[in-house]
């Protein structure tokens, strides 16, 4: 069994109620989705929070990832993500100050870029590479820190909108990427 | 949707880029509302939206750190999940009546040893029971000695008290049948009551409990809060 033909499998377990199932999913991906919850929250008691509310919702919501049409993982992670990002709205944390140096348009793509190993890669890596490396940054502070658009706007000192439109244009680039 | 081999001028018209706004939460409450009420009709729009979430999720799968929580988080998930609130009065008390033989013996070596004495017993028992403590009721000693001669039941708390404005009531389990009330347990270390003469054939072998309830007893004749304590009657 592949690792997400297993996690699969205990996630339709899971949905029967199996509580032995249950302990196998948690003991085979909690450390994974604490990690997400930690980089969004950077503290540990809200973060842990969030993770017993993330498997409170594993438990009785397991019946409905058969259809949702998502792979086993980016359930999970996606769920742990969006609720760390729940919380770290609600607590109002102030964003960390990113370099705006970096972040002018023509600034250099990555050094990685040329690095990229063509077939283990993922797909999605390759394409932030591609990406000028501040902007790159930026979605990645979005997806793996959960900051808003006000966020990236105090963080860097740019109007919420010049951050918006630099955003979409990463975003455009990536997506052009990716469906390639 | 538009062409993917010619990108739009506004990237802000395009569905796929909203399709990510979506993905990572950045948009406003009115226009994720907005792209939400699209989603349920539109087949392609879910499909972007899953595709990019996909694609993000591969970035924590890839380089995500993994780090182990406290195991309080396991325990406390276990309470939660798989511990009912609220249990039934029998998936309280079960363990307590498989437990009966046990705790005869243990009752007649701590009798036979002396380590029990009820003080000055106003009855003169045919029948025992020694009530353990459920994990509501950590601390609690309760015996009970039923003189089925004079149809009476005495109760000895010999250690715990009810919680802060409840009081115990102690109630007959006989086989399948409802738990029967007996009555209230004073404020006293000792507590005798009268038995109903009906009850008196079904007592050998039936589980005394105790509750704790608001003060009067409980309001409907069934056990409302926990069941801190129980045993079989037992002959002396």
């Amino acid at each position: 069994m592949t690792p997400q033909e297993e996690v699969e499998n205990l996630i339709a377990r899971v949905a029967m109620g199996d509580r032995a199932a249950f302990n196998r999913l948690y003991d085979r991906t909690s450390a994974k989705l604490f990690g997400v919850c930690l980089r969004v929250l950077n503290d540990r008691v809200e973060a842990e929070e969030v993770l017993q509310d993330v498997f409170v919702t594993v438990w009785n919501k397991a019946d409905s990832y058969r259809v949702n049409g998502y792979s086993p993982m980016t359930w999970l992670i996606t769920i742990t993500r969006n609720r760390a990002v729940d919380r770290r709205r609600a607590l109002k944390l102030p964003p960390v100050p990113i370099e705006t140096a970096d972040l002018l348009p023509d600034s250099k793509p990555g050094p990685e870029d040329s690095a990229v190993a063509a077939s283990e890669a993922r797909q999605i890596k390759a394409c932030l590479d591609e990406l000028p490396r501040a902007r790159a940054h930026l979605v990645q502070r979005v997806y793996l820190e959960g900051y808003s658009y006000a966020d990236l706007s105090e963080a860097t000192g740019v109007n919420l909108n010049t951050i918006r439109t630099w955003l979409r244009r990463s975003l455009m680039a990536l997506r052009e990427c990716l469906s390639r | 949707m538009s062409d993917q081999t010619t990108p739009p001028e506004n990237p802000e018209d395009d569905d796929r880029i909203l399709a990510a706004e979506y993905a990572l939460g950045l948009l406003t409450d009115e226009e994720r509302a907005l792209f939400e009420a699209r989603l349920d009709a539109d087949a392609e729009l879910r499909a972007e939206v899953i595709s990019w979430d996909e694609h993000f999720a591969a970035i924590v799968l890839d380089d995500g750190e993994e780090v182990a929580p406290s195991p309080q988080v396991a325990k406390r998930l276990r309470t939660i999940l798989f511990k009912p609130q609220k249990q039934s009065i029998w998936q309280q008390i079960w363990p307590y009546g498989l437990g009966g033989v046990a705790a005869a013996l243990v009752l007649w070596m701590t009798i036979s040893t002396e380590i029990i004495t009820l003080d000055g017993p106003a009855v003169n028992p045919d029948l025992v029971a020694e009530l353990a403590p459920t994990p509501d009721g950590e601390g609690l000693v309760i015996r009970a000695a039923v003189d089925t001669s004079l149809g009476a039941v005495e109760v000895v708390r010999a250690a715990g008290t009810p919680p802060e404005g409840r009081v115990f009531e102690l109630w007959l389990i006989a086989g399948d049948a409802p738990p029967v009330s007996l009555g209230l347990l004073e404020e006293g270390n000792s507590t005798v009551i009268d038995l109903p003469q009906e009850l008196l054939a079904v007592l050998p072998g039936a589980l005394l409990a105790i509750s704790d309830e608001p003060p009067g007893g409980s309001p409907t004749g069934a056990p409302t809060g926990a069941v801190r304590a129980a045993g079989p009657l037992t002959s002396s």
